[in-house]
């Protein structure tokens, strides 16, 4: 393993490392745009120009082999003036856009400027003129003028998506990247050239103009869209509710992890954030009509305590979705199984599948299906219970047909639906964006969401419905004669880690921000 | 869209000496303009077709060379040059009386169609400086007289 | 065809290598390059040589790469590594788009055969079965000379699956170019081959290793091969005292500008400056003074009239501050304007930039548009120390030497005539003073 000095201190890399990697592995910071971890390395933008002893000029970090003894400077006086000279040309032409521009505030440009420029700039001239605010795809809009032609978006759709609708055209100043006319740029992974964009030349066409990025809140995530439980963020604005009409989820943006979904997620998981704030289940009802929380609960509690008396358990169904969390669904199971002993307890009622590729889309369009699985939410009757119930709970599960035996119907979701609406009793259920918890993906890897922000209006997280109703239905608390009063998801988590084998030896500290393995892997099909 | 089976054919003359099949871009640009008399959206498609890549990569290549022309042309074409041998012995002048001759700017063709006018960097025939390119011959060194004289011939 | 000067004084008994058939009637054709001897060298590698010594030869006589870089020619055939299984490869670099350069024309157009003999020799040296000669797309006649030579030799079973009728197979593609000055920098040249555009590819690694469709490969230019087989045929030794201690042989030199007699001349590498202008071509039209002159190609920095004494070899060129180059000589006389001749310069290297490095996309449109706006009257005080500065910050931060190409004019212009520089920016200035 070759040793080398990067600014005066030793470091080792494998055989074969780039001086970027090294450079990463000690930590030090050296600005770059064209290169990219995921992608092949261009070493165009000449940003990362370093000095390394011996060689006459300074060289590019991303693309230089490291040699044993090799001595590498960043805060030279070459290293400096190289990055400085090589800054005012990506700059020269670049339109004075930062008031106008979504960019302002991530941007690269402006960052790089304020850390290794700082020089009064030259250029006197008249900037060269090219396309502006072309959209170029449903969710993509190009600005030829912002492009500094660093190529990762071309190199995103040879290399990652291999649809090849990016190019460069023309020659010296007047290149310019485009899609060829009358195709667009659509392949279901397009929102990632935003992303990778180190400016504000592809902009996301749906966050346009809707928020400044100093405004935004993140919140690490776990798309909940597909079994395939791509890491993300959640970015919201909190603090300007006047703005975007009071939304609260401005984007959601991916976040790296390299055993799931590497840099990238699909543009079906991007834009599907819309439920969060819209169309919500904010109070609970009774008969149609809005009640406070507690009474709706009491009334659910009430219909179970006479079910119980008269022993009438199988004609009670629970249909719990796959987009509950795994302490929901352990809360749920809990309480109705354990200490209800209520039997028709499923989660395959209402499942969505769709779009599959060999990429980050899996059929199974919900979260955490391998966590219903291991959580053994599947009743042994395989749902076929549902025709002859007479009480029906839904959590989150949309029927579009009632049985034609039931009587009774209870919801309990998160947003309006055709059997929230036929519901007697419905109640608020957080989203995951507005509660701690996990997701099981579908290789078995369970993975931490955060909570971005409070529930909307009464709504509470599923787990704690499930509490709420064992207090009202007189279950004692004591959590040694084993009662359901959870203080936190982790408490639940806590005591799936100890009860549900798969889970055992797991931890939200053991889990982290990339998740971990269930300990025997449920893999579910889709 | 359906290319000629003539055009095709030199397609698939030509692209068997490369190697790789990427190869024979170039040549296969360079047949089809000389069949079309330009390089039309029809073309690159059927181009990125044939060479199992996609469209904007041939326009990539279409804009990058010189040569490639994207739309209909004069049946002569002029490359007036202007670079530095060229430039000392009086180019610019020669240019303007070719330009007001023929009523064009650079880029454009005659009414007539008769000629398109384009200027040129160096064309490597520097010792006949000034110098233009009409239809793949060289001529200079030119004068007003001498450029009447061409053009008449033509 | 328009070719010129094809008829040489020979002074001092000065010797022709290249150029020896250019007088010939159908100088052109197989027969005639056979009748005085052609096609032996190549049949005397291949007899009494192996490889290795073929390559050894080329080494010994010094012959350097007459493109513009003036890299031993045999050094870089001794950098194909030897273990590869893959397929080597000869490409040759006709791209000739480097102003003041137009040799490589008349020799594809005089003398094909002997290009192709040099291509056989250095494909049996490295171990090459398929070679491509790479031509610009504005060569229409020496193209259509040069295809129809390629295909002589076929007819004649020189080239195809037995070369000379021997056991080895050697192919010869001639691939056009279609208008970009990139394509003469070798590794966009592979590019241009492999259907791209001519973007310059990073390096390391180098075309010997990895080249053409990623195998070993050797780009030679047209005139560096064709010295091969004389070389081959009179011995290294021969060919080597013929130039400077270490650049041997001839070159033809390029002259055009403001000289009487414009055109090639073959001499040999210890020529001086002064006696190409004065002695070969005529000296200056009118009898003008001379001013200044570009040595080597429009990259090469320019030497004023008082720098006209020295060596026209690769070395001492370098010693003096400038370039051996492609050997375009472009002289210019007393009443040459600097600033409108930096401004042509300029805007070559703008229209030339491939744009893939930002340093260089921005940085020649940058310079040519304030050279430019100097011309119309408009320069500013600051003009010309921004040009230096915007110079020396594309020089050694670029993917490829067009970037150093292009400051070098802007460098030396300004640095050996700074006065006409100022003068202009002045008279701007000068015109906005009010008078109250």
């Amino acid at each position: 393993m070759p040793k080398l000095l990067i600014d005066g201190r030793e470091i080792e890399v494998p055989a074969g490392s780039t001086v970027m990697q090294a450079l990463e592995k000690a930590g030090v910071k050296v600005p770059y745009y064209c290169w990219h971890p995921g992608l092949s390395i261009a070493g165009n933008c000449r940003m990362c120009l370093v000095e390394v002893e011996k060689a006459p000029k300074p060289m590019i970090a991303c693309d230089t082999k490291v040699a044993e003894g090799m001595v590498v400077k960043t805060q030279s006086e070459m290293a400096k003036k190289a990055r400085a000279g090589t800054l005012e040309f990506i700059l020269a032409n670049h339109p004075l856009d930062c008031p106008v521009c979504d960019q302002a505030g991530e941007c690269e440009l402006q960052n790089f400027y304020m850390n290794y420029g700082l020089y009064d700039s030259k250029f006197d001239d008249e900037k060269v003129k090219k396309h502006k605010a072309e959209i170029i795809g449903p969710t993509v809009m190009l600005d030829s003028e912002r492009c500094i032609l660093c190529s990762r978006c071309v190199r995103f759709c040879d290399e990652i998506t291999h649809t090849g609708e990016l190019g460069i055209m023309n020659r010296g100043d007047h290149e310019e990247i485009g899609i060829y006319p009358g195709k667009e740029l659509d392949n279901k992974y397009s929102g990632n050239v935003v992303d990778i964009c180190p400016v504000g030349a592809l902009t996301d066409r749906d966050f346009r103009f809707k928020c400044r990025v100093w405004y935004l809140t993140p919140s690490d995530s776990v798309c909940p869209g597909c079994s395939m439980g791509c890491n993300i963020r959640i970015d919201s604005n909190l603090s300007r509710p006047h703005h975007a009409k009071g939304e609260r989820v401005m984007r959601l943006k991916p976040r790296e992890n390299q055993e799931v979904n590497k840099w990238w997620m699909c543009d079906e998981g991007r834009y599907g954030y819309k439920f969060i704030d819209h169309d919500r289940i904010v109070k609970a009802k009774s008969g149609g009509v809005d009640v406070e929380f507690d009474q709706a609960v009491s009334e659910l509690a009430a219909f179970l305590n006479v079910a119980i008396k008269s022993g009438s358990q199988s004609k009670i169904g629970v249909l719990v979705s796959t987009h509950l969390s795994n302490e929901d669904l352990y809360a749920i199971r809990k309480l109705f199984k354990e200490k209800l002993g209520i039997e028709n307890i499923d989660y395959r009622a209402g499942q969505k599948t769709g779009y599959s590729d060999d990429f980050l889309m899996k059929a199974d369009k919900s979260p955490n299906t391998a966590g219903a699985r291991a959580l053994e939410m599947n009743s042994p009757a395989a749902g076929k219970f549902i025709e002859k119930c007479e009480g029906l709970i839904l959590f989150g599960v949309d029927l579009p047909s009632l049985p034609k035996n039931l009587r009774f119907l209870a919801y309990i979701g998160t947003n309006n639906n055709s059997a929230s609406k036929a519901a007697s009793i419905v109640i608020p259920g957080a989203v995951y964006a507005e509660k701690e918890g996990t997701f099981t993906n579908f290789e078995g890897r369970v993975q931490r969401f955060r909570e971005a922000f409070a529930p909307l209006g009464d709504a509470k997280p599923e787990w704690q419905i499930a509490c709420d109703l064992s207090a009202k239905l007189g279950i004692k608390p004591a959590l040694s004669a084993g009662g359901l009063e959870f203080q936190s998801a982790e408490a639940v988590f806590r005591e799936i880690a100890k009860t549900v084998p798969p889970f055992e030896g797991l931890s939200y500290e053991s889990l982290g921000n990339t998740g971990k393995q269930l300990k025997q892997p449920v893999t579910s099909r889709s | 869209m359906n290319i000629p089976s003539e055009l095709k054919n030199k397609w698939d003359l030509v692209s068997a000496k490369y190697e790789k099949k990427r190869a024979a871009m170039l040549p296969i640009l360079r047949l089809s303009q000389d069949h079309f008399g330009y390089i039309t959206p029809e073309v690159e498609l059927a181009v990125a077709e044939y060479l199992e890549t996609t469209p904007v990569h041939v326009r990539e290549v279409v804009t990058f060379y010189e040569l490639f022309r994207r739309k209909k042309e004069g049946k002569n074409e002029i490359r007036f040059c202007r670079t530095l041998s060229c430039s000392l012995l009086g180019a610019e002048d020669l240019l303007a009386y070719l330009k007001q001759k023929l009523g064009v700017e650079p880029g454009q063709t005659t009414p007539d169609e008769k000629f398109t006018l384009h200027t040129a960097e160096c064309l490597g025939a520097c010792e006949i400086a000034p110098m233009m390119q009409v239809n793949g011959d060289f001529h200079g060194p030119l004068t007003k007289e001498k450029i009447d004289e061409i053009l008449k011939n033509l | 065809m328009h070719l010129r000067n094809t008829k040489y004084e020979i002074r001092n008994t000065m010797v022709k290598i290249v150029t020896k058939n250019f007088n010939l009637k159908d100088s052109y054709l197989l027969s005639t390059y056979e009748s005085t001897g052609g096609y032996q060298a190549i049949r005397k590698a291949m007899d009494s040589m192996t490889p290795d010594q073929v390559t050894e030869e080329v080494k010994k006589s010094n012959l350097r790469g007459l493109g513009g870089a003036g890299f031993l020619a045999g050094m870089k055939w001794g950098f194909i590594p030897k273990n590869s299984t893959l397929p080597k490869y000869l490409c040759v670099n006709c791209d000739e788009a480097e102003p003041g350069t137009f040799k490589d024309k008349y020799l594809v157009s005089l003398d094909p055969h002997r290009l192709i003999e040099g291509m056989m020799i250095a494909a049996y040296a490295i171990g090459c079965h398929k070679a491509y000669i790479f031509i610009r797309g504005e060569y229409v006649r020496p193209y259509e000379r040069l295809q129809a030579a390629v295909d002589e030799a076929y007819a004649k079973g020189y080239l195809g699956q037995k070369l000379m009728g021997k056991d080895y197979a050697l192919e010869i593609v001639v691939h056009r170019g279609a208008g970009a000055y990139i394509c003469g920098e070798e590794s966009a040249l592979l590019e241009a081959i492999e259907g791209k555009k001519g973007w310059p590819r990073l390096k390391p690694p180098f075309p010997a290793v990895v080249g053409l469709f990623g195998c070993p490969t050797v780009i030679n230019n047209v005139e560096t091969l064709c010295h091969v087989p004389t070389i081959i045929e009179k011995g290294a030794e021969w060919y080597a005292k013929i130039g400077t201690a270490k650049c041997g042989g001839t070159r033809i030199f390029c002259m055009s500008g403001h000289v009487k007699k414009p055109g090639i001349y073959e001499l040999p590498m210890s020529v001086t400056l002064r006696q190409l202008i004065f002695d070969h071509a005529g000296g200056i039209r009118g009898d003008k003074k001379l001013k200044a002159v570009v040595p080597g190609g429009i990259s090469a920095p320019i030497l004023s009239a008082a720098e006209i004494d020295v060596g026209m070899d690769f070395d001492s060129l370098k010693a003096a501050g400038t370039m051996a180059g492609s050997a375009g000589v472009m002289v210019m006389d007393e009443d040459t304007d600097m600033v409108e001749a930096l401004k042509v310069a300029t805007r070559f290297f703008a229209h030339e930039s491939c744009g893939q490095c930002s340093p260089c996309r921005e940085g020649t449109g940058w310079m040519y548009k304030i050279v430019k706006r100097i011309c119309d009257g408009k320069g500013r005080a600051q003009d010309i120390n921004n040009l230096l500065s915007i110079g020396q910050n594309i020089s050694g931060t670029t993917i490829c030497a067009l970037g150093d190409a292009a400051a070098m004019p802007v460098t030396s212009y300004i640095t050996k005539f700074r006065d006409e520089f100022e003068e202009k920016c002045k008279m701007k200035n000068e015109k906005l003073k009010i008078t109250i």
